[in-house]
Parts: structure tokens; C-alpha cells; sequence
């Protein structure tokens, strides 16, 4: 009976610990830093400055792989071990002075005219950024060692990588995006009307997925590849080689250069070129 | 008023310059009018329109526009004073000739316009006068795109450059100025395409060898040689044997300069 009373204790003192709040950590009280800024060391949340206006990030980064996702809230929050980085070096600085020669290391996370930048410039360190915006955002996104991938974002994306693959997956808008040695992927629910796009990459694939009832006038440019696509394209150059050979289920487009096309009569401009890959154009 | 006096008096109604007593005299007719009220609802908002386009501002990149733009024409300088001095228009036989050949104009254009006296009534001023209003507005339209802070709208920009007049130098200065500071790879791909839309331009060639040489992005560098392909220009060729040579130069860019130079001979 006692041991039965015990072990009741036991297991409902366990509950009632596991049922209280976690003990709130104090801000780290850093004039250099944000003061919107979360106290998880690798997390920092910023705000929208104007919440009903149009809201862009960019981001500019050497050498981490930046993934950014669209959620269901009004803030910025960007995760890295970057952060902590940052934040162990101002905790160095003695009191009442300044550094000179450290660098700023890390990362860098300002707002200003409801555009939040993130900055991580410096060749040091790698790793990853994440960053999650509310899904109507416009992004921009450089990097030159590594991928980005883009999810869930309804905006004007833009993303640029040099060795690094880029992908914009699960969005809406438009996008003009670029690798130099990464494949380039993207996939869109829905165009926003009138909007130019472009996709290039200098040794990588090309490989979108569009609307099925998207209207656009295509110009694909390849060197050493082929253009595929299983989309009604109707050729409008016919002065370049285009004989047209059935593969399979898509239609293979074998042009010589550039080859120019319409998809549901035409519409706004969409550019896809690379010199090593193939270009593939997908119906969703 | 009649439809045709309300047609002419609907710009200075749109800029708000026809005074107190012509705009309720043309209000009036609107009133009766269907035709011309739907006109000036549908034209009037495109008016309004442009009004929303934003001011261009200058900024760093009209003063690189201007430098280019002098560049380009000190080394056109410079090619023709390497040429041999004689022109061909200062050689008396052509002069005769090139006069016959005035004096034949002159005479079809004479014919011409009195055989077609009656159908070109009055109407050719203000026909060139519309045309260069649409051009010009193709014109503002191409360049204030080409500012904007989104790579989509200067894309945009870039292929409203292609109904620009063939002779528009203001546009072609304009995607010069693309194809060598747009901090975005495909705006800068884009232009250089857009480029062929002045390949009568002598500056057109000179501005792609130009930026040829100062270009890193592997994409862009294949794009300018293609163009330099298109154009046959032959000035090219020591800009691509450099480059084709080039060991720290990409080596898809080296095979297309070496591809380029077979073909340009």
C-alpha cells in the first residue's frame, strides 16, 4: 500500500514538472543587437516594419546554404549556428569598448522600410541559414558556395547561386533565377499576370513546372542540350532546325539555338537558357 | 462640337490645358457623345498611367551610361582615323554621281506626290506626329522599367526595348547599361539579346566586344558572343582568340570563343 502510495507521487510529480512552463531565459541585453530579437542563441525573430505593405527579404551569403519557408505569422525568423557565432563574439567585447580589428563575423540582421536583410558576408564559417517569412514576401536570395531552396513563398522571387543548386518549390509569382553550376528547379501553383521570368545556368539543368493554363511566349536558348516539355508549345521560329520528335509522352524539341515558342496563345516573357544542361519544361 | 474637334482637343483636356471655358464645352459633348466618352475613359487611362510611371531619377548609372556611351564613340573615333583619310564622297565622280542620283529622287518624290496629292490630305504631320509620340512612349516605358528595383519589371523593361525605333539611342544606351551593371544575370542575358534589335548600329558591335572583355559571368560571356556571331563582326576576332586562350577564362566560355572565331573567318 505505501508503495503504491510512493510510486503515485513519484509519477505525478513527474507530470506536474513536465506541466510547468520551461524557466523564461533572460534577453541577452546587447546594445548592438535587435531588440525584437529572440533569446534562443541561434534564432533571431524581426518585424515587419509595416505589416499591411509589401514585405521583401534579402539575402546575401558566401558561403551557407539558405533555405527559406513561408509560414503563418508576421515576423522574420532566421535560425543559425551563424547566430550564436555573432553573439559569442559580442560577448567578448570588454565593457565600454568597441571592436576594430575582429571582422563582424557571423551574420547580420537589419530592417528598414519593411525590407529585412540578412547578411553573412564573411568567407568564415558555412553551415546553414533558415529563414521563415509570412508566405507573401518577396524574396531575393545571393549565394556563391552553396544552395538555396525556397518554399511555400507568394512574391517576386529572385535567386542567384554560383556553385550551388537553387530551387523555388510550392510558390506563386514569379521568378527569375540563376545558378552557374547548379541545377535550376522550380515549380509554381499559380503566375502572377504580366510578370516577366527567367531561368539560366551555365552548366546545369533547367527544370520548371508551370501552371497548365499558364499563357507565355518561351525563348530557349541551349548550346549543348535538348528542350523537353509536355506543354502545347507552338514553335514561332520555323527558320531555325526545330524537327520535332516523339519521345516517349512529352514532345522533344530539338532546335538549333534558340528556339521561340507560345504556350494557350502567348503572354509575358519566359527566358530559359543554359550552355551544358537541357532545358525541361513540365505541365502541373 | 463635333467628334473630330473633340478628338484634337483631348490631350490639352487630359494634361488639364484647355482652360475653364473649352473643359465645359468638352464635357459637354461628352455628355452627348458615347463614342468619345469611352474613348477618352480608355486612352485617358493609359494617359493617367504614365502620369503613375515614377520619375526617373538620375542616378549613378545615367553617368555610367554617358561614359559608355563616349567609349563607344572614341574607339568609332579611333577606328575611322585609322582608315585611310580619302572618303569616297570627296571623290569628284561620286560627287557627280551622288548628285544624278539627288536629282532622280527629287523627281520620283515629285511624281509621287501629286499622283497621290489628294489621299495624303494634310493627315502626314500629324501621322508623324503620332508616331513619334508612340515612339516616344515605348521609349519611356523601356527605360523607366529598366530602373525598377524588381528583376521581373526590368526584364520587362528589356523587351519593351524591342519595339523601340531601330534608331532609338537613348534605349540602346540604355541596355548597354544593363548588359554591363545590372546586378541580375538574367536582365543582363536579356539585354544582351535585346542588343539585336540595334544591329544596325555601328556602337551595337563595338558595345558587345566592349563589354566582352569586362564580363565574368560564363552565361552572359557566351550570350556577347553569340551576338558578336549574329553581327559578323570581324573586329571580334582578336577579343575571342584572346579568350579562347585565356586559361583562367571558363572553359565552356574558351570552346564557344573558338567556335565563334571558326565562324567569323
Amino acid at each position: 500500500m505505501n508503495r503504491f502510495l510512493m510510486g503515485g507521487m513519484i509519477v505525478g510529480m513527474i507530470a506536474a514538472l513536465g506541466a510547468l512552463p520551461a524557466p523564461a531565459q533572460n534577453p541577452v541585453q546587447n546594445p548592438l543587437q535587435n531588440p525584437a530579437e529572440n533569446q534562443n542563441s541561434a534564432q533571431i525573430t524581426v518585424a515587419f516594419s509595416n505589416p499591411s505593405q509589401p514585405r521583401r527579404l534579402v539575402v546575401k551569403t558566401l558561403m551557407h546554404k539558405v533555405t527559406i519557408k513561408g509560414y503563418d505569422g508576421k515576423d522574420a525568423i532566421i535560425e543559425s549556428s551563424a547566430i550564436s557565432e555573432r553573439r559569442r563574439r559580442e560577448r567578448n567585447i570588454p565593457p565600454g569598448m568597441h571592436p576594430l580589428n575582429v571582422g563582424r563575423g557571423g551574420i547580420e540582421v537589419t530592417e528598414a522600410n519593411n525590407v529585412v536583410t540578412v547578411s553573412a558576408e564573411t568567407p568564415l564559417g558555412g553551415g546553414d541559414i533558415q529563414i521563415q517569412v509570412p508566405v507573401e514576401t518577396s524574396v531575393t536570395v545571393n549565394t556563391i558556395n552553396n544552395g538555396v531552396s525556397v518554399e511555400n513563398i507568394s512574391g517576386e522571387i529572385e535567386v542567384e547561386s554560383v556553385n550551388g543548386g537553387v530551387s523555388v518549390t510550392n510558390s506563386s509569382g514569379s521568378v527569375v533565377a540563376t545558378s552557374m553550376n547548379g541545377k535550376v528547379t522550380v515549380v509554381l501553383d499559380k503566375v502572377a499576370p504580366g510578370k516577366a521570368m527567367s531561368f539560366s545556368s551555365m552548366n546545369g539543368t533547367i527544370d520548371v513546372t508551370l501552371p497548365a493554363d499558364i499563357k507565355a511566349n518561351l525563348k530557349m536558348k541551349v548550346d549543348n542540350g535538348d528542350v523537353y516539355t509536355d506543354f502545347d508549345v507552338k514553335v514561332t521560329n520555323e527558320a531555325f532546325d526545330t524537327t520535332e520528335s516523339k519521345t516517349g509522352k512529352g514532345v522533344r524539341i530539338r532546335g538549333n539555338r534558340t528556339t521561340y515558342g507560345t504556350i494557350n496563345g502567348g503572354g509575358p516573357e519566359m527566358q530559359f537558357t543554359t550552355f551544358n544542361g537541357r532545358i525541361l519544361i513540365h505541365k502541373k | 462640337m463635333t467628334c473630330e474637334e473633340a478628338k484634337t482637343r483631348m490631350t490639352d483636356y487630359w494634361s488639364r490645358t484647355l482652360g475653364e471655358a473649352g473643359e465645359t464645352e468638352f464635357n459637354a459633348h461628352l455628355a452627348s457623345c458615347e463614342t468619345c466618352r469611352s474613348e477618352v475613359s480608355r486612352v485617358g487611362a493609359l494617359w493617367q498611367g504614365l502620369d503613375l510611371l515614377p520619375l526617373e531619377e538620375p542616378s549613378g548609372k545615367v553617368r555610367d551610361r554617358f561614359y559608355e556611351m563616349l567609349g563607344a564613340y572614341r574607339q568609332g573615333l579611333a577606328a575611322a582615323e585609322a582608315r585611310p583619310a580619302k572618303r569616297w564622297w570627296t571623290i569628284p565622280a561620286w560627287q557627280m554621281a551622288a548628285a544624278a542620283g539627288l536629282v532622280a529622287v527629287g523627281l520620283g518624290i515629285g511624281y509621287g506626290v501629286r499622283g497621290n496629292g489628294p489621299l495624303f490630305g494634310g493627315a502626314p504631320a500629324e501621322v508623324s506626329q503620332l508616331r513619334e509620340e508612340v515612339a516616344n512612349m515605348r521609349q519611356l516605358v523601356a527605360l523607366s522599367l529598366m530602373q525598377q528595383q524588381s528583376a521581373s519589371d526590368r526584364l520587362r523593361g528589356v523587351s519593351w526595348a524591342y519595339r523601340a525605333e531601330p534608331s532609338d539611342r537613348e534605349v540602346l544606351g540604355a541596355l548597354v547599361s544593363a548588359v554591363n551593371h545590372d546586378a541580375n544575370v538574367n536582365v543582363r542575358l536579356a539585354a544582351v539579346d535585346a542588343l539585336r534589335r540595334f544591329s544596325a548600329s555601328p556602337e551595337t558591335g563595338r558595345a558587345a566586344l566592349q563589354s566582352l572583355s569586362k564580363q565574368t559571368t560564363p552565361i552572359v560571356q557566351v550570350a556577347l558572343i553569340d551576338l558578336l556571331v549574329d553581327l559578323k563582326d570581324p573586329q571580334a576576332a582578336p577579343e575571342l582568340r584572346r579568350l579562347s586562350g585565356n586559361e583562367t577564362a571558363n572553359e565552356g566560355v574558351r570552346q564557344k570563343a573558338q567556335w565563334a572565331l571558326e565562324r567569323l573567318q
